[in-house]
């Protein structure tokens, strides 16, 4: 029945024995199935239509003319795209010279580890109020700091400001993702063949040398796969702009995501056909993305080799 | 000369982990201070220390409830996953059969998924079922956000173990099932472990979901509660503080025991 079967010999001299694998996927099919897979199939189906309590309507491509005109949504893709790729450079950058640091042995590297490590656990909700107060304008840490050192012009109520708001929450993300991308790398550092690098010392190879020419092409793997990882989870961020400025001040930090629930569950409308719209255009999008970047980075490792 | 080196570079270590660190240790200092005494300095160390805000927060601003859902909702998600997911990796690691990479690839590319795909939709189909602003609802949900990166961690697992195990299972007249519960899952072990401590810390932090499809108080989890709570007293800091701290100290006692494990969980896949 199945291709492949004839290469490969049966593990156990049965034939294929569809009803246990039936029994074993089954579960996990309908979970998917019912939860997943039908939920994203019918968020397009709504997009055709206005979607009331308790009435539907076919409206055709309206919502996706009507989509094309908000100024909102496009403020929001633009401040999500800001967002997934200046995440990405800043967290990986800082992170490489962290764990480049850890990596030249110095004491106390298990500690710096484990407690870099801690922001990534705390939810966006804890991590979002506790810098809430610490971008406070009376009594927020950063303007005291600025205050104490005679830069009154400088202190601002960060979040409040339609200039720094979106800046001071992407801040926020990479202080708390900077960690996980070290010790993701740090890992990467730790596994290469201590040969190549001795070898590298042999050639009298200075620091500057050895990171640049047999550090960095070894972990480029590992690079890439943080960057398409931090990028996913930037365009796909919520929790912490809906618990610090819910998109204000001025759809500064408006993003994507708050903006399909402020659609959604927000506003008096109560069409669910508008924000399905939404969803299904940013889907098409974040897969197109994902694929282009993964894509070029393979092209680049090709011409590499 | 080296030594200053080394010593200016550990300088800068401290600096970035006092950085990284140093907003949870102010936190905690909030937690045990009242309001008042905050506002009369923000960073003073506390004295008195009010342990009593604890209890305080626990049974008079329903952090018992909030608490007590989340540890319903998320041991039953995290329960649930952790069988269904092993049963499918399981079967997609050891039995060749046709479509068995396409069902993997389907499963697999959902991790990149945006929320908002599905939940617009979710909260329609749980309205229908009657399982909106229910925990079996939210659970079941839970159950199916974290099911594609569960069945991912541990088929990778099941792949390694080698088939010649099962081959002597089978002699010995174990059943298929029997071969899954008691030579794959135990061998598993450790992938398990990790994926059971990763699925508990992400869905003990999600919000979106629960926003979503949670509205009443009584079932609120505790990043709803939180949520509720700083909208009824934003100016309350010492509370909220406390709040803050009931909801990572069982995130922290977790870490404290499993740290590697957690980051084993959390870095599976990055590294290639």
């Amino acid at each position: 029945m199945a291709e492949g079967a004839e290469t490969r010999v049966a593990d156990d001299g049965l034939r294929r024995p569809w009803g246990t694998i039936l029994a074993f996927l089954l579960p996990a099919l309908t979970l998917y199935v019912a939860l997943t897979a039908y939920p994203a199939v019918r968020t397009f189906w709504n997009s055709f239509h206005i979607v009331l309590p308790r009435r539907e309507e076919f409206v055709g491509l309206a919502n996706y003319v009507e989509l094309a005109g908000d100024d909102i949504f496009w403020r929001a893709v633009s401040n999500t795209l800001v967002w997934a790729c200046a995440s990405p450079v800043i967290e990986v950058s800082i992170a490489l010279l962290l764990a480049l640091a850890l990596y030249a042995k110095v004491p106390g590297a298990r500690f710096f580890r484990v407690a870099w490590f801690t922001p990534v656990l705390m939810s966006y909700i804890v991590v979002g109020i506790l810098w809430l107060w610490i971008y406070n304008y009376d009594w927020g840490p950063i303007n005291v700091a600025l205050r104490a050192l005679g830069l009154d012009h400088l202190a601002r109520p960060w979040l409040g400001d339609p200039d720094t708001a979106l800046p001071a929450l992407i801040f926020v993300a990479s202080w708390m993702w900077v960690g996980f991308n070290m010790v993701v790398l740090l890992a990467a550092l730790h596994s290469l063949p201590r040969e190549v690098i001795e070898a590298a010392e042999l050639d009298n190879c200075g620091w500057g040398g050895k990171l640049i020419f047999v550090i960095l092409p070894l972990v480029s793997a590992t690079l890439l796969n943080l960057v398409v990882l931090s990028f996913i989870g930037k365009m796909k961020i919520f929790d912490l702009v809906w618990i610090t400025t819910k998109g204000n001040p001025l759809w500064s930090t408006e993003t994507v995501s708050t903006y399909v629930y402020k659609r959604a569950f927000e506003w008096t409308t109560f069409d669910l056909g508008y924000p399905s719209t939404i969803a299904a255009v940013w889907f098409v999008i974040v897969l197109a993305a994902v694929l282009g970047l993964t894509r070029l980075f393979k092209l680049r490792e090709k011409l590499e080799y | 000369m080296a030594s200053l080196k080394r010593s200016i570079l550990l300088l800068i270590l401290c600096g970035y982990t006092a950085f990284a660190a140093g907003p949870f240790v102010w936190a905690a200092m909030l937690s045990l201070r009242t309001t008042t005494e905050i506002h009369l300095d923000h960073f003073a160390l506390p004295d008195p220390i009010h342990w009593e805000k604890f209890p305080d927060a626990w049974f008079n601003s329903n952090y018992a409830t909030y608490f007590l859902n989340s540890v319903q909702v998320v041991v039953a998600a995290v329960l649930i996953v952790t069988i269904v997911g092993a049963m499918a990796a399981h079967c997609l690691a050891r039995y060749r059969f046709r479509f068995n990479r396409l069902i993997y690839f389907v499963l697999f590319s959902t991790i990149i998924f945006p929320p908002q795909i599905t939940i617009i939709s979710l909260f329609q189909v749980l309205v229908n079922y009657g399982l909106y602003n229910s925990k079996l609802g939210l659970t079941l949900v839970y159950v199916a956000i974290q099911l594609p990166l569960t069945v991912y961690i541990l088929e990778s697992f099941f792949a390694r173990i080698p088939a010649d195990l099962f081959d002597a299972a089978r002699m010995d007249g174990y059943s298929d099932w029997e071969i899954f519960w008691r030579v794959a899952l135990p061998v598993a072990l450790p992938a398990v472990a990790t994926t059971v401590i990763l699925n508990f810390i992400l869905l003990w932090n999600e919000f979106l979901f629960a926003v979503v499809l949670i509205t009443e108080e009584a079932n609120r989890t505790l990043p709803l509660g939180i949520q509720r709570f700083i909208g009824d007293t934003q100016e309350d800091i010492g509370m909220i503080a406390t709040g803050l701290m009931i909801a990572i100290i069982p995130v922290v006692v977790i870490y404290a025991f499993f740290s590697e494990k957690l980051i084993q969980g959390m870095t599976a896949g990055a590294v290639k």
